[in-house]
């Protein structure tokens, strides 16, 4: 039956939510190529066809060359949603994890789709560098609204100073209450020296957002 | 919509305040906050009188409408109409949920208060969604919906233009040739 | 922030209050201008003069900022204030970057019918859309249309074309008084909105009231 693989190419997009592995000699690159071999023959059949109608008015092969016809364009169709969404993922990619792809994910897709990402980086840094009449705006931070995030905890260990990023110095002594940035406390309570007392609302200037303001910059710079 | 947004929204909402320090006045891009003069109240944006209560600058008044009895009232109102009942602030929920979680040490009967506002909300929701039934059975092209309040609104937001899209494709499915619309893929 | 916190200015605070009440304005109008675009299904004419605007008091604020000693209290109202700004502004830009990538050949095609007192676009994102439909076709091309026979290689615009559906149907608030509106679907059936009226209807209808101020989508 005409298309079965297009459609399995298709089906392989609802299976896996992931970005497949897309690279030489893999199972997507053969379904591909399956497809594009299929469509090739049926392109030849139906210009063989064509030929016959046209020198010797053989009209009943017409249904023939239609069915092939609309198969060809089926699974053109096929391949280039298969592409389409993939492409879509890596978008998504981009907004969530930044304008540099772990090497898990690189080493899955096709040269091609290398290529795509980083000329969709290029262009969007020079959309977002032209923000504000030249100045710059990053569009990949401040896309949750934000909230004040203090965490009240209590220190269960004798700690000493700890610096936060504002420069304010506090002093950890066991058993004392605090209300401090979530981003700083996550580490120590991973280490045991607080501990959770209640969790209230959200946010304070993150390191998280400092860290994407180090990537602007460096997107700025490069040219 | 997320409900986060929608959150983001009511917090622009005012609210009165009691800090425990003095400050000049503030000039926001917002509008200008204050002067603050400890143990005076003073009216502020929800966000900054939550972000005030968690350093524990200031303590939060609740909002005038935020009383159990006329609440109750409401809810016996709102149970005899057919219609909706226009709400104290189109943002009633978010605020209450934002102001209660927060200086519920500062309002007192912040229990009773609570109930008495999910019961309402449990009564306009179950309205909305006979009225949204009524609606798709009489195939309605337009509905006024005054005193529908953001939260609430957002609530249908999947489903009810979702379900008149349908609709309306079924509809002209019948006699449309080819056409695009979004979500199909190519 | 409503105008109330003016009662409480004093005199010499008069040039402030105007440069107050203007970003307090813009501000108003960006969060109108996000949430219009969020919920209409085509893209809107650009407000780059309000993004400017209020990327430019956004600037002028962190400027200020910085001379202030680490331990005033404004210095985290501020900020708390500039982060919520941000956030309007990002996601206006970002809801317009999506409907570029999604309806790219369509939004060009509209936008080139288009003098340039009446675009759509901004010049940057005009850019972008192109490069957009650029990178899209060389990846096609480089994948499969070149190994595809005969003129099936070609990047056939008119099939790849995504439209949106401008019959959706969208929540509203009127801002002004509006009569006359004529209910797609119905027999010719108008309506008049009040203002401050809140409605379900058809984008389409109403098209030209959300690009025009008269009403907002919510």
């Amino acid at each position: 039956m005409y298309g079965r693989k297009g459609f399995k190419l298709i089906s392989e997009l609802d299976l896996y939510s992931d970005i497949l592995p897309f690279n030489v000699g893999c199972m997507i690159e053969a379904l591909i190529k399956e497809v594009l071999q299929e469509m090739q023959s049926l392109y030849d059949a139906n210009v063989a066809n064509s030929n016959a109608i046209r020198n010797d008015n053989n009209m009943a092969l017409l249904p023939s060359v239609q069915l092939r016809h609309i198969a060809l364009k089926r699974n053109k169709r096929c391949i280039l949603a298969y592409i389409y969404n993939r492409m879509r993922k890596l978008k998504e990619l981009r907004w969530e994890l930044g304008s540099i792809l772990p090497p898990e994910i690189n080493t899955n897709l096709i040269n091609a789709e290398v290529q795509w990402f980083q000329s969709y980086n290029k262009s969007l840094a020079k959309y977002m560098r032209s923000l504000g009449e030249d100045h710059g705006f990053n569009l990949t931070t401040n896309m949750v609204p934000p909230k004040t995030l203090y965490v009240e905890v209590k220190c269960v260990e004798d700690f000493g100073k700890l610096e936060l990023d504002d420069g304010q110095v506090i002093l950890l002594k066991k058993n004392t209450y605090h209300l401090l940035p979530r981003s700083v406390c996550e580490p120590l309570i991973r280490q045991g020296i607080l501990e959770h007392k209640k969790y209230v609302s959200m946010e304070f200037p993150s390191y998280e957002q400092e860290t994407q303001t180090i990537q602007l910059r460096s997107i700025k710079s490069d040219d | 919509m997320d409900p986060c947004e929608v959150e983001f929204l009511s917090e622009k909402e005012l609210v009165s305040i009691i800090p425990n320090f003095s400050f000049d006045m503030i000039h926001l891009i917002s509008g200008s906050v204050g002067p603050f003069r400890a143990g005076l109240p003073v009216k502020v944006p929800i966000w900054l009188a939550v972000n005030l209560k968690q350093q524990q600058k200031c303590r939060i008044i609740k909002q005038d409408w935020m009383d159990a009895d006329s609440l109750n009232e409401a809810k016996e109102e709102e149970k005899l109409s057919k219609l909706f009942t226009k709400m104290p602030s189109n943002h009633y929920m978010e605020e209450a949920q934002l102001l209660l979680n927060v200086a519920s040490d500062d309002i007192s009967d912040a229990d009773r208060i609570k109930t008495a506002i999910k019961d309402i909300w449990d009564i306009r929701m179950s309205k909305l969604r006979t009225s949204i039934d009524a609606f798709l059975k009489s195939e309605g092209l337009h509905a006024k919906l005054d005193h529908l309040t953001a939260m609430e609104i957002n609530s249908v937001r999947p489903l009810l233009p979702h379900a008149l899209d349908q609709m309306l494709r079924i509809q002209t499915d019948g006699r449309a040739t080819q056409s695009h619309y979004s979500g199909t893929s190519q | 922030m409503e105008n109330n916190g003016d009662v409480q200015m004093t005199a010499e605070n008069d040039d402030q209050e105007e440069e107050e009440v203007t970003a307090q304005s813009v501000l108003l109008a960006i969060e109108e201008a996000w949430l219009n675009e969020k919920f209409a299904p085509e893209i809107l004419p650009h407000r780059s003069d309000l993004v400017d605007c209020m990327l430019q008091q956004i600037t002028h604020m962190e400027e200020n900022m910085k001379r202030l000693d680490k331990e005033d209290l404004r210095l985290m109202i501020h900020r708390m204030e500039l982060d919520r700004i941000k956030y309007v502004i990002t996601n206006y830009l970002r809801a317009r970057l999506e409907k570029i990538e999604k309806y790219t050949i369509h939004i060009l095609s509209q936008e080139a019918t288009r003098s340039s007192e009446e675009c759509y676009l901004t010049v940057a994102e005009l850019q972008f859309a192109k490069e957009f439909l650029t990178n899209i076709e060389m990846l096609f091309k480089t994948i499969a249309l070149q190994h595809m026979p005969g003129n099936f290689q070609t990047f056939e615009v008119d099939t790849l074309t995504v439209k949106p559906n401008l019959q959706t149907y969208v929540f509203l608030r009127a801002n002004d008084r509006i009569n006359g509106i004529i209910i797609p679907g119905s027999m010719d059936e108008e309506i008049d909105l009040e203002p401050g009226s809140q409605h379900i209807i058809q984008y389409s209808a109403v098209a030209d009231l959300v690009k025009s101020g008269a009403v907002k989508l919510i």
